[in-house]
């Protein structure tokens, strides 16, 4: 039996991330996220393909199964018909460092080639322009988590040579760093954006295009990136959501939180 | 036989402020939206406190209202924004200024700070940093973290440095007035934040009879051995939420939000709302008691 898919006029870019995200969960696995677009992926995925995925959030909301959205990672939402309500250092220290925790979701201000994250200052450290939120779990999350994805837009300035501030690591230097820096998850495994989907070389542990959204061209894609991205040479299209998925999609974030409907 | 009298911690929101004195080092309860101490921060405010410095995991519109008003110079800190919303605009300027210096770790570095003072040990380990600017650079603490090779297995860990505030301030839903705190939903940091404190003020949306805590003495997460002070404080985490209690009042969160965009803004607001009245009686008749019921929590949801 094939798939069927949506068309891509019927669905927006924010969907289409939401879905690309959801389908990084394997069932049964245990998943670590935030709030945004991770929320509505995990929440996507125990509908559809992962039904006994676990959701935690570092507050200490465990296997939550919410029904409303939440704003924020301690939000009361997240307790309902959750199967705990505990607190930090038993999600951040007992599950996650303790290495029960198969992947984890963040996002990020700025991302380099190797995968490491800013969450922190866009400027210089001495005399910062911005004050960003700081790492919150997100240092904890890739620090330890057995792998973690990215969800981001795709701007020049966001994808960089060099960050202002390393907030989380990705790959550090290159291949061999983490292991060398002590860490002890496997770092990151896909970084998805509004414009594609990126993986990492397993010999150099570079960032590269793993699969272009429909309509985008790979030379979209690096006019958009400020590092140098590796570019195979058949990079294939977005696996598009099927209809069912939309539409539990739409159903799981109604009036539009986190995905604003099309108009 | 002797009936032991039943100790009384209870004092007044504006008798638990004055005894901070300016320059105290707090620990700051609550997480995210979940029970900050609000009423407290306001209360800071008020008195006009200056040259604090808080520890905290993650706090948003509490600590920029206490950055807002000046009351603080120094966080020890992983997470500072309006979750939903953005980036919170007061701390963004006082660091422009100068005013306020951030020094950042992670969450668990944070919690895992709170858990070693709370245990009397002057550092923790743990796996968390390693590799980053969180560990190479620091703002104003002589020693930040440290990383060492573990003297066991030879693995590499990084040390973090416990911490002992004078003050741990914390928002509860239940407490007795001897000082035993239940909290639902989710603990955050605070049952470690309270515990390494060298003073514990607990405030509380309910003071209720110790026979109801010792009705069910396995949800008391803070026992009164470590609780100094007790504050009734009803809808004292507003405009946040307390679970199963109230929800949040994001109209009010936004409206915050865009007012303190620019420094006129946040005077107009920390006047109307904070300065320019007597007490957290007086902010919540200002709010309204229409709006406050339409918070409560609807059972079964804790929202």
């Amino acid at each position: 039996m094939t798939k069927k898919y949506a068309e891509p006029e019927e669905f927006t870019t924010l969907e289409l991330m939401a879905v690309c995200g959801s389908r990084q969960i394997k069932n049964g696995e245990v998943v670590f996220i935030g709030t945004g677009l991770p929320l509505i992926a995990a929440m996507l995925a125990k509908k559809t393909h992962a039904p006994r995925a676990k959701i935690v959030y570092e507050a200490g909301f465990i296997d939550s199964n919410a029904k409303d959205i939440a704003l924020s990672i301690a939000d009361s939402r997240l307790g309902y018909r959750a199967s705990a309500a505990i607190g930090l250092i038993e999600t951040l220290g007992l599950m996650l460092q303790g290495g029960h925790v198969d992947v984890g979701f963040v996002g990020a201000a700025q991302i380099d080639e190797y995968g490491n994250i800013n969450t922190t200052y866009i400027g210089s450290f001495e005399n910062p322009t911005v004050r960003l939120p700081g790492s919150g779990g997100g240092n904890d999350i890739v620090s330890s988590a057995k792998r973690f994805v990215v969800i981001m837009m795709h701007e020049k300035r966001k994808m960089v040579k060099k960050l202002d501030y390393l907030t989380s690591p990705g790959f550090l230097d290159g291949p061999g760093a983490r292991e060398k820096a002590g860490l002890m998850g496997d770092g990151p495994s896909l970084v998805v954006t509004n414009l594609c989907q990126m993986d990492f070389d397993p010999d150099t542990k570079r960032i590269r295009l793993a699969t272009a959204h429909p309509g985008v061209s790979v030379q979209q894609v690096l006019e958009n990136s400020g590092f140098d991205l590796i570019v195979p040479k058949n990079v294939q299209t977005t696996e598009l959501p099927t209809p069912e998925e939309l539409t539990l999609l739409r159903a799981i974030d109604p009036s539009g939180i986190y995905i604003p409907r099309a108009k | 036989m002797v009936e032991a009298p039943v100790e009384d911690k209870r004092i007044t929101l504006k008798e638990a402020v004055k005894l901070v004195p300016d320059g105290s080092h707090l620990f700051w309860g609550g997480f995210g939206f979940q029970r900050p101490p609000m009423a407290f921060a306001h209360e800071l405010v008020r008195q006009n406190k200056r040259n604090l410095t808080i520890y905290t995991c993650g706090s948003e519109m509490d600590i920029d209202i206490l950055s807002g008003a000046k009351v603080v110079s120094r966080f020890e800190l992983a997470f500072y924004a309006i979750e939903g919303i953005g980036l919170v605009p007061n701390i963004q300027r006082r660091i422009r200024e100068g005013v306020i210096e951030i020094e950042d770790y992670s969450n668990l570095a944070m919690a895992l700070r709170f858990l070693g003072g709370a245990l009397g040990v002057p550092f923790m380990p743990l796996k968390s940093m390693l590799g980053t600017d969180l560990l190479a650079k620091k703002r104003f603490r002589s020693k930040k973290a440290e990383v060492i090779e573990c003297p066991f297995t030879g693995e590499k860990v990084v040390l973090v440095p416990s911490v002992r505030p004078d003050f741990s301030i914390v928002h509860a839903p239940r407490v007795d007035r001897e000082g035993n705190v239940q909290i639902d939903g989710i603990k955050g940091e605070d049952v470690e934040g309270a515990r390494a404190g060298k003073k514990v003020i607990v405030l509380a949306e309910e003071i209720v009879d110790s026979e109801f805590i010792r009705s069910q003495p396995d949800q008391t997460v803070i026992p009164n051995i470590y609780v100094t002070h007790v504050v009734e404080c009803p809808w004292g985490s507003y405009p946040m939420m307390v679970y199963n209690y109230y929800d949040y009042d994001m109209e009010h969160v936004r409206m915050y939000y865009d007012q303190c965009k620019t420094e006129e803004g946040w005077q107009k607001y920390c006047e109307e709302y904070i300065t320019g009245v007597n007490d957290c009686v007086e902010f919540l008749q200002k709010i309204g008691i229409d709006r406050l019921m339409k918070l409560r929590a609807k059972k079964p949801f804790p929202y």
